[in-house]
């Protein structure tokens, strides 16, 4: 009986602890985090947001009230980059997010133009405040929102889109014309919307700045082989490759560039070559390559102090360099969340909205602040006065920032067989 | 002569994607729909022996065929024996093993470009002024070499006479003792070791994604259409056809359209002679 009762007394006191325990822990603020987790857009948002919440959890969490509240990641897989799945499976995932798991804030996606412009209802309707991070491109997605404020002011996006990326590679292009006395390019360009559009673009602002575009090559997703495309360009003495693809064959392409040593150095954007692992699986036929990672910090570089400092961080928390695109944007989100909830002392909406547009924090690639009517974060080519992009080069198998010229770490070289 | 060698290379290419479909087909009359996965996963354990297990090249290129192989065997041996003969059971059976491979590929980690097989050979060489890497030639080679090993093989070795016999008329060669679940295990596991050995051959052009085991899978189900399913002969002959085909178009039409020719030669194929160019089923034949 005496045994009996001393073991009741104990259970109370376990319990008793516990339940004041939980009540004076303060509630996280949940982010929602729509991923197509299986690809490198998605894991490594992923992994960006992750380390931020770890690191502000560890300095205490956010100050809201005059207490501090920790941050908690819910991430769900969209799966809208895999071929195939439909755009209503994205939105499944962010009503879930919001609906069931109670996320106070969305960061990240959905990852695919389409997905994401379908989602911005979803997140009018449920007045969630959200930032993308990663994998939309489309200049689209911010003139949506400047086009009608009142609806689709929830909706931010921090990192850049095709019409700013475009102007930054021209002006690499005329920086390497100056240099170098190129004047002839030729496009190739995977055949989605984007890509199209990007090439198109490119040929515009070439051929106005006196370029000669030999020709522009479409290629259906899932093609194998260039050979006909890149004897093409050696044959008719092309300078400059212009790349704009995400599919995996787009490594196909570059193998054959390097083993065929045409007497052109290819630059855009292409997916397959942004990894640190790419080096060595092409090994070492994507040297010379040169490569927009949309924001900087995506590859080690010297932008701010902030920026190594991040690339060491998260190289501590998940054994390499960050990845490519969409992860020192997706870090950075949740510090200028932070920033915006600590200023409003709240997290309501509204007032979450007017922090986010008034915000000016110096990040990880630059200052980061968001134009007021379009919500996209300003970019510019000092990260003194915006979001800086990061264009690498590879060069000895590491991924140097070549521009913008203030924050560049090295100069464009060409391949030896170009001299 | 940019046309002839990079038509001779897509071609052969595509044919190696097909044969092992081609092969199982036309001996065991199973349509094997994880031929793709079957390629993905052998390049795969390649690239693990490689570099996980550390063992030299050509050893874990040999253990990878021989693995294929085995699950090639072993699939048949365990699933689709119990449901042969029930052809929409056999295409959904097959085809869910192979998403079950591919996505477990994908959930086991193989995911992102940085997956990748060594070239046999590096460099490149000049053909008639041409530049070609060596890799892209010992792909011609070996894809000939390969032709000819299998003629000979269902012509002059027993195992595979009793092959040709299964393919031929399975009752037939049952009544002289030929056992026909073993000819199809047998066919099923020299299918998927043709499916890694193309693997092996074509994965050093590109990296090792799982979305490429889709893409094999629609390139040897198109051969095979246009060809004539169970017709060796004619994987050679349609491979040879799409990939000139695909050539010629990025030459002098478009390279946008690269894709579209295999999907169209099946359509003109399926409204002229839906049995493909040396098909045998009359059944189709007598219909149209």
């Amino acid at each position: 009986m005496r045994r009996a009762l001393v073991s009741l007394a104990v259970l109370l006191f376990v319990f008793l602890f516990f339940c004041v325990a939980s009540h004076s822990a303060e509630p996280p603020i949940v982010i929602g985090a729509p991923l197509s987790t299986a690809f490198l857009y998605g894991w490594d948002a992923e992994r960006g947001i992750k380390l931020a919440v770890e690191e502000i959890n560890t300095g205490g969490g956010v100050s809201i009230g005059g207490k501090k509240r920790p941050f908690k990641v819910e991430v769900i897989d969209t799966r809208d980059l895999e071929p195939g799945v439909p755009v209503s499976e994205a939105l499944m995932a962010l009503e879930k997010l919001i609906l069931e798991k109670k996320a106070d804030f969305i960061v990240g996606g959905p990852v695919r133009s389409e997905a994401a412009m379908a989602a911005m209802d979803l997140l009018s309707k449920h007045k969630k405040v959200s930032i993308l991070t990663s994998g939309v491109l489309t200049p689209a997605y911010t003139a949506k929102i400047a086009g009608n404020y009142e609806k689709y002011k929830y909706c931010f996006r921090n990192t850049s889109h095709v019409g700013v990326m475009m102007g930054e590679l021209v002006m690499l292009l005329e920086d390497m014309k100056k240099s170098f006395g190129f004047n002839k390019a030729y496009i190739m360009v995977q055949d989605v919307a984007h890509a199209r559009a990007g090439g198109e673009a490119m040929k515009k602002a070439l051929t106005e700045k006196g370029w000669t575009v030999i020709d522009m090559k479409i290629y259906p997703t899932g093609t194998g082989d260039y050979s006909v495309g890149l004897l093409d360009a050696g044959r008719k003495g092309a300078q400059i490759l212009f790349l704009w693809m995400d599919m995996p064959e787009s490594a196909i392409l570059l193998k054959q560039w390097s083993d065929m040593k045409l007497k052109s150095i290819p630059i855009g954007f292409v997916n397959a070559a942004e990894q640190p692992g790419f080096f060595k699986a092409t090994e070492g036929k994507g040297e010379y390559l040169i490569v927009d990672l949309v924001n900087g910090g995506n590859a080690p570089s010297k932008i701010t102090p902030w920026t190594m400092k991040f690339v060491d961080a998260y190289k501590k928390k998940w054994g390499l360099e960050p990845e490519g695109y969409g992860t020192s944007s997706s870090y950075m989100a949740v510090y200028q969340l932070k920033d915006a909830i600590e200023k409003a002392n709240s997290t309501d909406s509204s007032t979450i909205i007017t922090a986010l547009e008034n915000g000016d924090i110096m990040g990880v690639y630059g200052r980061m602040r968001f134009d007021k009517k379009t919500h996209q974060v300003i970019p510019s080519l000092d990260p003194k006065e915006g979001a800086v992009t990061g264009i690498i080069q590879w060069q000895k198998g590491k991924r140097v920032q070549v521009f913008p010229p203030k924050v560049s770490d090295g100069k464009v070289l060409l391949p030896p067989w170009m001299k | 002569m940019e046309i002839l060698i990079y038509g001779i290379t897509n071609s052969i290419i595509l044919s190696l994607m097909s044969l092992g479909f081609a092969l199982v087909y036309s001996i065991s009359r199973v349509p094997n729909f994880a031929h793709g996965a079957l390629y993905i996963t052998s390049g795969y354990i390649v690239w693990l022996l490689i570099n996980k297990a550390g063992l030299p090249y050509l050893p874990s290129v040999l253990l990878g065929l021989a693995a294929a192989s085995l699950i090639g065997a072993l699939m048949y041996r365990f699933i689709i024996m119990r449901i042969r003969g029930m052809e929409i059971s056999e295409i959904i059976g097959t085809y869910a093993i192979g998403l079950a491979m591919i996505e477990g590929l994908r959930w086991g980690g193989l995911r992102g470009m940085t997956y990748t097989l060594p070239a046999f050979v590096s460099g490149s060489t000049e053909i008639g002024g041409v530049s070609i890497d060596y890799q892209r030639i010992i792909i011609i080679i070996t894809g000939i070499l390969i032709f000819i090993l299998l003629f000979l093989f269902t012509r002059y070795n027993r195992i595979g006479l009793a092959l040709r016999g299964i393919a031929q008329d399975e009752r037939a060669a049952m009544m002289l003792g030929i056992d026909s679940d073993m000819t199809a295990i047998i066919s099923l596991a020299i299918g998927s070791g043709l499916a890694g050995l193309a693997a092996v051959l074509l994965l050093p052009l590109g990296n090792i994604v799982v979305e490429q085991g889709y893409n094999v899978l629609i390139f040897a189900v198109a051969v095979c259409v246009i060809g004539g399913l169970g017709s060796w002969g004619g994987t050679i002959v349609a491979s040879f056809i799409i990939g000139f085909a695909q050539i010629l178009t990025e030459k002098y039409i478009s390279s946008h359209f690269v894709m579209v020719v295999a999907l169209l030669a099946i359509v003109v194929t399926l409204l002229i002679k839906p049995s493909g160019i040396f098909g045998k089923q009359k059944q189709l034949e007598e219909r149209v």
